[in-house]
C-alpha cells in the first residue's frame, strides 16, 4: 500500500512536481524498498531516454511539394467557354435535322403510312357521321343548315 | 528576486511570440505564401517527428505531413485563433494520424503495431540529441536505451502513444494536450501515467538484462 503512494511520486519528482518534505519522504523510503529503487532507476532511465530521443528533420523538398498540392487542389475547372454556349443550341437543331432527314431516307414508306393512316381516320369519322344520320329521326323537309353542314342531299 | 525577473522575462517572450504567431497567421489568411512557408518552417520538424513516431514509417509520414499543412492551408480562413496554432496543427496530425491507422488496421489485421524502419532505412536526417558524450561505451548503452524506449512506445495503443508522444516528446501541457484531443485533462493525465507505466516495466525488464 505504502509503495503505491511513492510508485505515483516518481514522476513527479523526476518532473520537479513534488514538495520538498514528500522528496525528502521518497528519497528516504527508496533507500529502504530495493523494489521502489529498481522501479526509480527505471522510471528516471526512461524520462531521460524520453527527452532525448532522436530528432529528425522534415523532408527539405516539403514546401515545394505542399506548394504543387495547393495549386493542384486550387486549379481551376475547365471553364465552359461562352461562345461554345452560344454555338451548341444550333448544333444541337442541325444535329436533330439531320438525324430526322437520315431516318426518312431509310424508312421511305414512312411518310406515305402517316398519310394513310391520317386518310383512314378521315373515313371512320365521315362513316360514323353517316351511321348517325341514318338511324336519326328525319323530317320530311330537312332544315338549310343540315344541308350546309353535312352536304346531304335526298 | 531572479526568479520574478526570470518568469517576468519569459512572460513577455512568450507574449511577443504569441502575438508574432498571430501576425503570421494573420498574413497567411490574407494569402501571403510567404508567410504560410514561415508557418510550415516553424512547426514542419516538430510535426514531422510526431507524425514519423505515431505511423512508424518516413514515407507515409511524409505523405501526411503534406496533407497536414494542405488542410491547415484550406482550413486557414475558418481559423479563429481561439486555439494556438501549434494546437490546431497537432489537432490535424493527429486525426490524420488515427485516420491512417485505421486504414493501416483493416488492411492488416495481424500486425500488433506499426512496424519501424531499420536503423538504416531512411528516416529523414539524423540529428545526435547529445553530440558532447564523452564516452563511447556510455554513447553505445544510452543508443540501446532509446532503441528500447523506442519499441515500447511503438508497442502503445495509439491512444496512449499519442500522449506520450505529444506530452513527453513534443512538450504541450497538458492543457494543449486536453484540447488537441478533445479529451478532459484528468484523462490526459491518467492516459500519460498509463503509457509511462508500460514503457518504464520494458525498460526495467533491459536494465535487469531480461530483453534482448
Amino acid at each position: 500500500m505504502k509503495c503505491t503512494r511513492y510508485e505515483r511520486w516518481l514522476w513527479d519528482e523526476l518532473e520537479g512536481r513534488l514538495g520538498t518534505a514528500q522528496a525528502q519522504e521518497l528519497r528516504a523510503h527508496l533507500q529502504v524498498c530495493p523494489r521502489c529503487q529498481r522501479q526509480w532507476e527505471a522510471a528516471r532511465a526512461t524520462h531521460q531516454a524520453l527527452r532525448a530521443l532522436p530528432r529528425y528533420r522534415a523532408p527539405q523538398q516539403l514546401a515545394l511539394q505542399v506548394r504543387a498540392r495547393i495549386q493542384e487542389t486550387a486549379a481551376p475547372k475547365p471553364e465552359f467557354v461562352w461562345w461554345k454556349r452560344v454555338a451548341l443550341a444550333p448544333a444541337l437543331g442541325i444535329l436533330a435535322a439531320a438525324a430526322w432527314w437520315g431516318w426518312l431516307a431509310l424508312n421511305p414508306d414512312s411518310t406515305y403510312s402517316t398519310e394513310t393512316a391520317t386518310a383512314a381516320h378521315s373515313v371512320e369519322n365521315w362513316v360514323e357521321i353517316h351511321e348517325q344520320l341514318e338511324v336519326a329521326d328525319w323530317s320530311p323537309t330537312p332544315t338549310p343548315s343540315y344541308f350546309i353542314t353535312t352536304g346531304y342531299t335526298q | 528576486m531572479v526568479s520574478d525577473t526570470v518568469s517576468y522575462t519569459g512572460r513577455i517572450i512568450e507574449v511577443d511570440a504569441l502575438s508574432a504567431e498571430a501576425q503570421l497567421v494573420e498574413r497567411a489568411q490574407a494569402q501571403d505564401e510567404t508567410a504560410f512557408e514561415q508557418i510550415m518552417h516553424l512547426y514542419a520538424d516538430r510535426l514531422y517527428n510526431y507524425i514519423l513516431r505515431m505511423v512508424g514509417n518516413s514515407a507515409d509520414a511524409e505523405d501526411l505531413l503534406q496533407e497536414v499543412f494542405l488542410r491547415a492551408y484550406q482550413g486557414l480562413p475558418s481559423f479563429d485563433g481561439r486555439a494556438s496554432l501549434s494546437t490546431w496543427l497537432y489537432r490535424i496530425a493527429t486525426n490524420l494520424c488515427i485516420d491512417y491507422q485505421r486504414r493501416r488496421a483493416r488492411r492488416v489485421q495481424t500486425v500488433p503495431y506499426l512496424a519501424w524502419e531499420d536503423e538504416d532505412g531512411e528516416v529523414g536526417h539524423w540529428e545526435s540529441p547529445d553530440t558532447q558524450t564523452p564516452d563511447p561505451m556510455e554513447a553505445a548503452l544510452n543508443r540501446e536505451l532509446q532503441q528500447v524506449v523506442e519499441h515500447a512506445i511503438r508497442s502503445l495503443s495509439p491512444k496512449l502513444r499519442t500522449v506520450l508522444l505529444l506530452y513527453d516528446v513534443e512538450d504541450l501541457s497538458y492543457e494543449e494536450i486536453a484540447r488537441v484531443l478533445n479529451i478532459p485533462m484528468g484523462t490526459v493525465k491518467s492516459r500519460l501515467n498509463h503509457a509511462r507505466g508500460q514503457i518504464q516495466k520494458q525498460v526495467e525488464a533491459y536494465l535487469r538484462g531480461e530483453s534482448k
